[in-house]
């Protein structure tokens, strides 16, 4: 049988909540591997949701604002990619493959865009194959 | 290459009869109507628009025009209410013109004087031949029963003075023969112009020889049969037009062809093959011709809505043909010489001139261009078939 | 702590969920779940019925969190806020999961999409375990509104908001009010004078007391929030002024498209290929001539020059069309005997008395030709002495198929609509979003055409996308009807989950001080713990995913909620993970 990536995808409201609306709105279709959660700012993403994410069994992690100029809050997605170069070091530390942590700067007009990345990533986590982690730390704990 | 467009074309389209064409834009529910377009002719909306932009070139040889029978639902269909069955019948006058290399056909179809002028002036040559050459006998009035056969019915080659029954018969014979031959004459060089811009004129397409025989078929099938009319949801009108057009042709044949035996002095029983025959064209004739002209005054039916002036002359000129050879039957049987006489000379009259418009230049001549159109665009799928296997037309 | 009981509502939506998702399968399965006392479907829950549904089973069944899983919270969760609210229970106490934009819309397999609806279901149940109530908050609002662009939308919001007595100011980048309305000469398709409309709004905006004008003005940065904004911007005579203001309308309008990108309409090149907007001014002096001052026998017209082609713009600019088909009636009456051609790539005049004028120029002897956007774009070339015109347009026709050429001695390209180029600028400003094409997003498109997602502040006019005047003159009004009824009520509402600082465990490290885009966190001198002003807070977050011992709560997105939420996804214990995991 065929490995079916489960991903869980942070998106801030104002810009990637509303294109991933829109893919939906207009009808794209794409992987069904993803699981969203809302946030006000993609600058929200705590360290922590990503890390208990991966944990609790996920298989890759993405995260999507505003474009850089357009955050709602300024510059929360500034913040966010601060903390994203920041995470991929951290968790290539824990084992974790860095290309199962993804940002991506998606606007509430770009639908087919996030459409196209939801395809991409889940394709890119499923040649990776499911994650360890969870594993290593049932194994150690 | 490109092809100048000509914005001023569709106005000068206008005196072929078209009206109401400038509501068209081109939204091809007219093709989509239409049941007689096949893949490879696309029509009205093609043709409609070559006209537009005023491509007189493409018009001309245009082949699929003539695949329409003017059955009118294009027009019944037409959102913007621009007629296109009225401007594809004025195209096809256009057409019939641009074939006629006399340019008299132009001139028929645009100005109803130059017809007229033209009808009379050969009715009056026709009156004054007979005044000259074939004068009634004065005995017509003084003695009657001199031109009376056996049978009671009128003596109709002995009524000129000096000139045996044979030799009157054969004057007439030979005139009908010359009437034939220019009339034909000029049909025929305007069905080779017809190939000539139709086909000839575009040098890349090439005719394989042998496709010109075997096509023929398709001429003979389409003359005689009319399947294309047939096609249009008035059956009735279909059959109509057959009993017409084989009557009309059986007295043409009669006529020019066989007259010493049509017309001859005794008076055969009424199961005689000429009687018969000759009943047949004429019922035929009738029948089709009251229904059309009804319906050209009520004007209810598409294809009889609009009537050129041209159409009338040609129903008037038929009527009154068939009126007058009724009555010289009539008279004739009725013993009455110089009635007979004077009915005779009035056909006469009227069918020369008739013969003369309509064969060569006129609306008759679809008769003609009609199936070689047909074996033309055959012709032509023979060599698409053979040189582009895959040209597909893009847009209707 | 009280009990928690969870009433979750699966939505069939009609057809749109219940196609793809066994929506009666999720709520059997989620009633399984912990907390979760009922779990029902239903056809459309965010109907009078639906809504009633919540409502009742909060009173029968003692109720205190709410999920509902339908279409996307940014299209009803204020609606379902709202049946809470009615209900007696805090609005804050809800939970939305889009099965909807994110599941049966986007997905084609029944069985993926169902286990993916129970997966967020899961994680919405789980996450409103720990919602707290919020109680909402009030700012008074500022009565006056900025208004930016002084074009049709800028004049229409200005005198309806000042006519009510309220404080309007109006900034134009230009030296004269007016707009693209002002330079032209009548409009399509009803031919009303535009300067007679515009030119008394004009002198009536001037006179006006409510109305305070500033030309050759721009807006460089704004501050504030909604209801009670300030700006400050240099004036002509370089005073610099504060304004403060409690709305913002940006009516900034339009530019155009450049031709000259488009080598084959030798624009630039050939003197008379113009621009439409040229052409306006030609009608505007009466006189309709080429560059030599002779009468141009045939005239041209070459539609969607820049729109609706994947070179340059893609969407289609909207009033072009209505307009070419307005200068050939007034060509054909100005010059009788002139041959007209409009080539055009799709005849897209829309609206009120357009397909009318459309059908009216087609039988004044006007030749419609059909171009390809992508194989057959027209081509202009000087004529040669015996073509007997000026130029020659070659195109590939394509309703014939034919290759043709087109006499020409005058071309008139009907030139796209773009957006401002300082649009980007003032949305970054402002903060507000834009599209690819740069011009403004409003806050739904369907819903909430004229807000955007920063509350306050309204869009109209072609700033949005291209549209005419009677739809710009909508837009505003409707802006207007919204300010003013705001300011009616004299405050508004203003974002409860804001971030909150637990004082006990903030050791006064001052992360969240220097990150706050806002500055809305300060430091208590005396205690040394950071304060939160919570009305310059706007609920971003960003602050709490600093702080370095989770001090700081951004309240409704707390660590805890979003972590149960992860939870919930990935829950286990229902059967959604098999072939997942």
């Amino acid at each position: 049988m065929n490995f079916e990536p489960t991903i869980i995808s942070f998106l801030c409201n104002w810009c990637s909540y509303t294109g991933a609306d829109l893919a939906g709105t207009a009808r794209m279709k794409y992987a069904p591997n993803i699981r969203i959660i809302r946030l006000m700012c993609s600058g929200r993403v705590d360290p922590t949701f990503v890390l208990e994410s991966f944990k609790k069994g996920a298989d890759g992690v993405l995260i999507c604002g505003c474009h850089p100029g357009d955050c709602h809050y300024h510059e929360g997605n500034y913040k966010c990619l601060r903390r994203y170069h920041f995470l991929k070091k951290y968790i290539t530390q824990l084992g974790i493959e860095p290309e199962r942590l993804h940002l991506e700067w998606i606007s509430a007009s770009e639908g087919k865009q996030f459409a196209e990345l939801i395809n991409s990533f889940t394709e890119t986590i499923r040649e990776l194959g499911p994650s360890k982690i969870k594993n290593v730390i049932e194994t150690y704990t | 290459m490109a092809t100048r467009v000509d914005p001023n074309f569709m106005q000068s389209l206008e005196k072929f009869g078209v009206k109401d064409w400038k509501g068209c834009f081109h939204c091809g529910n007219c093709t989509a109507s239409c049941p007689l377009i096949e893949e490879e002719y696309q029509f009205p909306r093609k043709v409609i628009r070559q006209a537009q932009m005023g491509l007189k070139d493409r018009l001309e040889s245009n082949i699929d025009l003539w695949m329409c029978y003017f059955c009118g639902d294009c027009t019944k269909t037409c959102p913007r209410e621009a007629n296109p069955c009225e401007l594809m019948r004025s195209i096809r006058r256009y057409q019939i013109s641009a074939y006629d290399w006399t340019g008299l056909s132009k001139k028929f179809f645009t100005s109803q004087k130059w017809e007229l002028s033209f009808f009379f002036g050969i009715a009056i040559l026709i009156l004054i031949l007979f005044a000259i050459f074939l004068p009634p006998s004065p005995e017509l009035w003084t003695n009657p029963t001199r031109f009376i056969n056996e049978q009671g019915g009128v003596m109709i080659n002995n009524m000129v003075d000096g000139i045996s029954g044979e030799k009157f018969l054969y004057i007439i014979h030979y005139g009908d023969w010359i009437m034939a031959f220019v009339a034909g004459g000029l049909l025929i060089t305007n069905i080779l112009h017809m190939f000539y811009l139709t086909l000839w004129r575009d040098k890349s397409v090439q005719i394989p020889f042998y496709a010109y025989f075997t096509q023929l078929w398709k001429l003979i099938y389409h003359f005689a049969t009319q399947p294309k009319l047939r096609k249009c949801d008035d059956k009735l009108y279909w059959l109509g037009h057959m009993v017409f057009m084989t009557g009309y042709t059986i007295m043409f044949v009669l006529i020019v062809g066989m007259l010493p035996r049509f017309q001859i002095e005794e008076v055969v029983p009424w199961y005689n093959w000429q009687r018969i025959l000759g009943y047949y064209a004429t019922i035929g004739i009738i029948v089709f011709l009251i229904p059309v002209v009804i319906g050209r005054f009520r004007k209810n039916k598409c294809k009889l809505k609009y009537s050129h002036f041209t159409d009338w002359h040609f129903i008037i000129m038929l009527i009154l043909t068939t009126i007058s050879g009724i009555l010289i039957h009539i008279f004739r049987l009725a013993g009455m010489p110089v009635a007979t006489y004077f009915s005779y000379v009035i056909h006469l009259a009227i069918l020369v001139p008739m013969i003369m418009i309509e064969v060569p230049f006129s609306k008759w001549s679809h008769l003609a261009y009609r199936p070689f159109a047909i074996y033309i665009a055959a012709l032509k799928k023979a060599v698409v078939k053979k040189k582009q296997p895959e040209q597909v037309p893009v847009f209707a | 702590m009280e009990e928690i009981r969870i009433g979750v509502y699966v939505c069939w939506c009609g057809t749109n969920i219940s196609k793809m998702v066994d929506v009666e399968d999720v709520a059997r399965e989620i009633e399984t779940l912990p907390y979760v006392v009922v779990a029902r479907d239903y056809k459309y829950m965010c109907s009078d019925p639906g809504q009633d549904l919540i409502i009742n089973d909060i009173k029968k069944h003692k109720l205190n969190r709410i999920v509902v899983s339908a279409c996307s919270p940014r299209i009803h969760e204020l609606t379902f806020r709202k049946a809470l609210e009615n209900a007696g229970l805090n609005p804050y106490m809800f939970e939305m999961a889009n099965i909807r934009e994110h599941v049966s819309w986007v997905h084609t397999s029944r069985e993926d999409a169902t286990k993916k609806a129970k997966a967020l279901v899961a994680g919405a149940v789980s996450r409103v375990r720990w919602h707290n109530s919020l109680d909402k908050r009030f700012v008074e609002i500022n009565p006056a509104t900025l208004i930016i662009g002084g074009g049709i939308s800028g004049i229409s919001a200005a005198l309806e908001i000042a006519d009510s007595g309220k404080q309007v100011y109006l900034i134009e980048k230009t030296g004269q009010l007016g707009g693209f309305a002002a330079k032209i000469d009548l409009s399509s398709p009803f031919m009303y004078s535009a300067p007679q409309m515009i030119n008394p709004k004009i002198d009536k905006i001037f006179k006006h007391p409510q109305i305070t004008v500033f030309l050759n003005t721009q807006v460089e940065e704004m501050s504030g929030y909604y209801g009670n904004f300030t700006t400050k911007i240099k004036t002509e005579e370089d005073h610099e002024v504060e304004l403060k203001f409690g709305n913002i309308i940006l009516a900034i309008g339009l530019s155009t498209f450049d031709p000259s990108v488009i080598e084959n309409y030798k624009y630039g090149k050939i003197p008379d290929v113009i621009t439409s907007l040229e052409f306006e001014q030609y009608l505007i002096s009466g006189k309709i001539l080429r560059k030599d001052g002779s009468v141009p026998k045939n005239v041209a017209i070459i539609h969607c020059v820049g729109s609706r082609n994947s070179n340059y713009h893609d969407y289609c600019s909207r009033l072009c069309c209505k307009n070419a088909l307005k200068y050939s009636n007034l060509i054909r009456a100005a010059i009788p005997d002139a041959n007209i051609f409009e080539l055009y790539s799709d005849m897209r005049a829309m609206g009120d008395g357009c397909e009318e004028l459309y059908s009216a120029t087609s039988r004044k002897n006007v030749m419609f030709l059909m171009f390809d956007q992508k194989n057959g774009m027209p081509d202009i070339r000087e004529a040669s002495s015996d073509d007997n015109c000026k130029m020659v347009i070659e195109m590939d026709e394509k309703l014939s198929g034919e290759r043709v050429e087109i006499p020409a001695d005058l071309v008139i390209l009907m030139v796209a609509i773009e957006a401002q180029k300082e649009a980007k600028k003032l949305a970054q400003a402002i903060g507000i979003s834009m599209c690819g094409n740069q011009f403004f997003i409003e806050r739904h498109p369907k819903l909430d055409p004229v807000a955007t997602t920063t509350d306050g502040v309204y869009i109209v006019g072609s700033c949005q996308a291209p549209k005419g005047i009677p739809h710009s003159v909508a837009q505003a009004r409707a802006a207007t009807a919204r300010i003013l009824a705001r300011i009616n009520v004299g405050h508004v509402e203003v974002e409860a989950a804001t971030a909150k600082v637990n004082e006990d465990i903030c050791c006064g490290c001052q992360t969240c001080i220097s990150i706050c885009p806002y500055s809305a966190i300060s430091l208590d001198e005396e205690k040394q713990v950071s304060v939160v002003n919570e009305v310059l807070c706007k609920g971003c977050g960003t602050c709490c995913s600093a702080c370095p011992n989770g001090a700081i709560r951004a309240q409704h997105f707390t660590d805890t909620q979003i972590l149960s939420q992860i939870d919930g996804l990935l829950e286990k214990s229902l059967q959604l993970q098999e072939g997942l995991l």
